[in-house]
């Protein structure tokens, strides 16, 4: 019966995985990614609030049977309507600040889709319940099964749309309820959620339905717009769309005066990422007048475009005449739809016989290739207006920090240059996060020839960087000098300028690249003077901490406060701003979820002790596991250079192996909790210290050794993290009085919370002291744990 | 609203200022959303498109310094506010929109209002209106990457343009081009903007 039990426990437990993983996708789609991630905080907080109510009902074993097989049965319907519940209300995020009818759409969401979790997790708890003795099989068998779902939905959505994959987790469900159902009822209701789940494959869903206020909603609206093509995969929905009147030339020069190409517009979950341009004879002028085309008055030969723009980025090298060019591109869909929609005749960036593509991470391609190349050119990885709105804020981009600049410089041939372009802001950020960047990362590699290795342009919209190791020769600086000229650009920095003698026609306020750079070649005392008095937060992003698109720390919150009303708010920061709120949302859920039952049951059956024993406990451990989770799971991203990848490696592994912990705790004596729980700590202090220059020493190594690394020493790590919760489990169900409840309810409320929570600490302190955090979050609990009685009191 | 949201946040331009006063708002957004014209913020009026939020009418109307006898060419014409402002601070628009059932809308509630001075077209602004060129302004209320070289071309020397560089979601950077007399371009990037709910304190 444990058997049977721990397989219907793995599928139901899947099944919410697998939903979760729909739902971020689908809320990414149709909102934006930062609300998916406060919208899943809200639906894990059905497993605490499960908790609580086991806590405050405390059925018998006679009960908890009954309620177990119809919970588990409730889940597949409730899995199958949820979605349709939570996407039938007409949310618009946009409204959210100002319009108070919002707020209450927003809760109905929230609702719709923690329904389903509260029924999965309710049947998972009272499984445990029922198998007191060994809770670590039916605990481990829920990780396990999670590990299965979430996989297996990635694999999924490699060929299904997610709005289209919402069959999948009641039919898991379904299969669950059936496995321990007893009663027609439930027959009758796994039956029907089959039968919606069926519907839903029929087409009887709606469709996605993206945010108006996206790109691809208002391309779609242009007259006579057309989907040419479409492609679905975990790394996103990517869209083509071609309209007559869609143009895309980031920053043209405003002398340009020429016709525009047709192109074709690139949209991942809605989202511009690019545009395949049909580039003619009669059109290749628009590449020379783009901002990003400035170093090619170098005349490089060699060239490597990291992000190639839908192409365009690749054309600009074609048409000045590269011999050879390296396109590197994250997203290979878009190298199939480019080759696919390429016509005969026009400068075709992914079928021209001067180019190679490589898909993958631009750095990790980098770090390993042997070629070197006369210019390296880097988007900023920033959207038009989107980094700037504080969308990516909380994003971690290891393309942009000072260790990843080092590495593309090496990869230059003698007199070699790295090109990085960004969209304006005002104040400028990016830019001067950018100049900042690269002069570090000039100094580490060859302090002597800084000063002669950096210039700065800029248009009316764009900005672009170039640092070269061997210094700017005379003839290089003319040569961009007359380029500049010509084109409409100014140049903001040089070798040999004088800032006084400039006269800039595009005028960004206050000289702010000159001054930048100024300070990037300066001393180490100069950089350090200039971030000081910077009014945004500009310092070179590292490894540790992976934020270039972050301006906005802390401490520079305050005085920001402290302007003219309302004047700060356009340097807002969406990101971390959304994780902020789900913290706040995860605690005063949470607390309230802890604390109300407490006081309304009025002396609950727990001494107060041992109450705060439990909930100290089973929080530690559900506060570290998620740090340590969200660590890895950054330095895993450098590791595997993939987020995608690193998020579905590390699912597997820590889920796996977490769930082999937890069955393989029922063999540990649970007095051994505290010393188990010790060592895992130690180890994740040890993490903190160790971890990032291991992941740094391995880039250099193929894909298959760095994931074996990762593999052999997270796996470890992940085995004994599935212990402390069944040990401290084992521990208190000797006695029947909703300590369990509270265990589970406390261990997920600290886990909401934690996971938003360690990003923001990230931000602030990076990964390696997240590392340490979650390891003195698990030595505490095991000191609690140690000093509580035997009985937990 | 003139005095709260936009006086306060630093406009001071006669004209602009007795334009919005006097244009109503409330007639240029959905009916279900008359209540709000007057608040703070933006407003959806369909097709992914929204009538800006006052101060930023405001704001970039003042950038161009309206006068009488001034011809504007508005790109985005949207519910139609924007021009309408244009007009009652005395310049004649001639105004742009892409979408077909938001010009064919806008054209008719101008024409309800009595705003004579206002022509609309449906048509790709990345064109400009030659027929009525060259303008002594360019307003671009629609976002964009890239500024089209009509627009630039159809500004008279003298002339001044205001477009935002950004999503309607995110920051909107305005950059103000200017076309000094011999024809060369100068841009300044002003504050960036984004609908701005101010504190309560100013109310």
């Amino acid at each position: 019966m444990t058997r049977r039990l721990a397989l219907a426990v793995a599928l139901l437990s899947g099944a919410s995985l697998s939903y979760e993983v729909l739902i971020v996708r689908l809320v990414a789609i149709e909102q934006f990614h930062h609300f998916a991630a406060m919208a899943i905080s809200v639906a894990m907080l059905g497993f605490g609030v499960s908790g609580t109510a086991l806590a405050v009902a405390r059925p018998t074993a006679e009960r908890s049977n009954v309620w177990l097989v119809r919970w588990a049965a409730a889940s597949a319907p409730l899995l199958a309507v949820s979605p349709l519940l939570a996407r039938s209300i007409p949310l618009d995020a946009a409204r959210i600040v100002w319009d108070p009818a919002q707020w209450w759409r927003l809760a109905g969401v929230y609702l719709s889709l923690a329904a389903p979790f509260v029924a999965v997790s309710l049947a998972i708890l009272l499984a445990i319940r029922l198998r007191a003795t060994r809770p670590g099989a039916i605990y481990g068998a829920s990780f396990v099964g999670a590990a299965c779902g979430s996989g297996l939905t990635l694999v999924a959505l490699g060929t299904l749309p997610a709005d289209r994959a919402v069959f999948l987790p009641p039919l898991a469900a379904a299969a669950g309820a059936l496995l321990i159902a007893h009663q027609p009822g439930t027959i009758g209701s796994a039956a029907a959620a089959t039968l919606l789940a069926g519907a839903g494959v029929l087409g009887a869903l709606p469709t996605v339905r993206v945010n108006p206020y996206k790109a691809l909603p208002q391309v779609l609206a242009l007259p006579n717009a057309e989907r040419v093509a479409e492609e679905h995969s975990p790394l996103g929905w990517l869209l083509a769309v071609r309209a007559p009147a869609f143009r895309y030339a980031p920053g043209l020069s405003l002398g340009y005066t020429g016709a525009f190409p047709t192109q074709t517009g690139l949209f991942v979950d809605g989202e511009i990422v690019g545009a395949l341009t049909d580039l003619r004879d009669e059109t290749l002028d628009l590449v020379r007048w783009l901002p990003a085309a400035l170093p090619y008055a170098l005349a490089p030969r060699r060239v490597a475009v990291l992000g190639s723009d839908g192409g365009l980025a690749v054309q600009i090298a074609l048409v000045h005449g590269a011999e050879a060019v390296l396109a590197v591109e994250l997203q290979p869909a878009i190298v199939r739809l480019g080759r696919q929609l390429a016509s005969p005749g026009s400068v075709d960036a992914f079928t021209h016989p001067r180019v190679s593509v490589a898909v993958g991470d631009g750095r990790a391609i980098m770090t390993r290739t042997t070629r070197r190349f006369d210019l390296i050119a880097l988007g900023s990885a920033g959207r038009l207006g989107v980094s700037a709105g504080g969308l990516h804020a909380s994003s971690e981009d290891f393309a942009h920090t000072v260790e990843a600049y080092v590495r593309y410089l090496e990869r230059l041939a003698p007199g070699g240059t790295l090109a990085v372009s960004h969209w304006l802001s005002q104040p400028p950020r990016a830019a001067v996060r950018s100049i900042l960047t690269v002069a570090a990362a000039l100094r580490a590699m060859r302090p002597a020839t800084l000063e002669r290795g950096l210039v700065v342009a800029h248009g009316w919209a764009t900005a672009v960087i170039l640092a070269r190791p061997d210094g700017f020769d005379g003839a290089g600086v003319a040569a961009l000098q007359q380029w500049a000229a010509f084109h409409g650009l100014d140049l903001d920095w040089y070798p040999g300028v004088n800032p006084d003698s400039l006269r800039p026609a595009h005028v960004l306020g206050n000289l702010d690249l000159t001054r930048a750079a100024a300070a990037a070649t300066g001393s180490v005392a100069d950089v350090q003077a200039f971030t000081d008095m910077y009014p945004f937060a500009v310092e070179p992003a590292t490894d540790a901490r992976p934020y270039p698109h972050h301006y906005l720390p802390v401490r520079t919150i305050p005085r920001f406060l402290r302007e003219a009303r309302g004047s700060w708010l356009p340097f807002v920061e969406w990101g971390p701003i959304a994780a902020g709120l789900a913290v706040l949302q995860g605690a005063v859920l949470g607390g309230l979820c802890l604390l109300l039952p407490v006081a309304v049951t009025r002396g609950h059956p727990l001494p107060t002790t041992r109450w705060l024993v439990v909930v100290a406990y089973f929080g530690l451990v559900g506060l570290a596991y998620m740090a340590a989770e969200i660590a890895a799971l950054q330095q895993l991203q450098l590791l595997l250079g993939h987020p995608v990848y690193a998020v579905a490696a590390l699912l597997a592994l820590l889920l796996l192996t977490s769930g082999l912990g937890a069955i393989g705790s029922d063999r540990v004596s649970e007095h051994r909790g505290a010393s188990v729980t010790l060592v895992l700590g130690l180890a994740l202090v040890a993490c903190a210290v160790g971890l990032l220059p291991l992941v740094e020493a391995m880039l250099p190594a193929s894909l298959g050794v760095r994931a074996s690394m990762g593999l052999t020493s997270l796996a470890p790590i992940g085995f004994l993290m599935g212990m402390p919760f069944t040990l401290g489990l084992r521990r208190l169900t000797r006695e029947d009085d909703g300590s369990v409840g509270w265990a589970w309810a406390s261990n997920a409320f600290a886990s909401v919370v934690a996971a938003p929570l360690a990003v923001l600490i990230a931000m602030e302190l990076g990964s390696p002291a997240v590392f340490a955090i979650a390891g003195a979050a698990y030595v505490v609990a095991a000191l609690v744990v140690r000093r509580a009685r035997p009985d937990g009191r | 609203m003139v005095r709260d949201q936009i006086v306060a946040m630093g406009v001071t331009d006669t004209a602009t200022l007795r334009a919005m006063r006097t244009v109503p708002r409330h007639e240029f957004v959905p009916a279900d959303l008359s209540s709000r014209a007057y608040g703070d913020h933006p407003l959806p009026i369909g097709y992914g498109q929204t009538i800006s939020q006052p101060y930023i009418v405001a704001y970039m109307t003042e950038r161009l310094r309206p006068r009488r006898g001034m011809t504007v060419l508005e790109v985005g014409t949207g519910s139609g506010y924007q021009a309408a402002v244009l007009a009652e601070a005395g310049a004649t628009v001639y105004t742009i929109e892409i979408v077909k059932a938001l010009a064919d809308q806008a054209s008719e509630r101008l024409k309800r209002l009595g705003y004579a001075a206002v022509n609309v077209r449906h048509a790709d602004g990345h064109f400009g209106w030659p027929e009525a060129a060259p303008f002594d302004a360019v307003i671009v209320t629609a976002a964009a990457g890239y500024i089209p070289p009509a627009l630039v071309e159809q500004l008279r020397p003298g002339g001044r343009m205001v477009i935002p560089v950004g999503s309607i979601y995110g920051v909107q950077n305005l950059v103000f081009v200017e076309k000094a007399p011999d024809g060369k371009i100068r841009t300044e990037t002003l504050l960036p903007v984004r609908f701005v709910p101010l504190v309560s304190e100013v109310r």
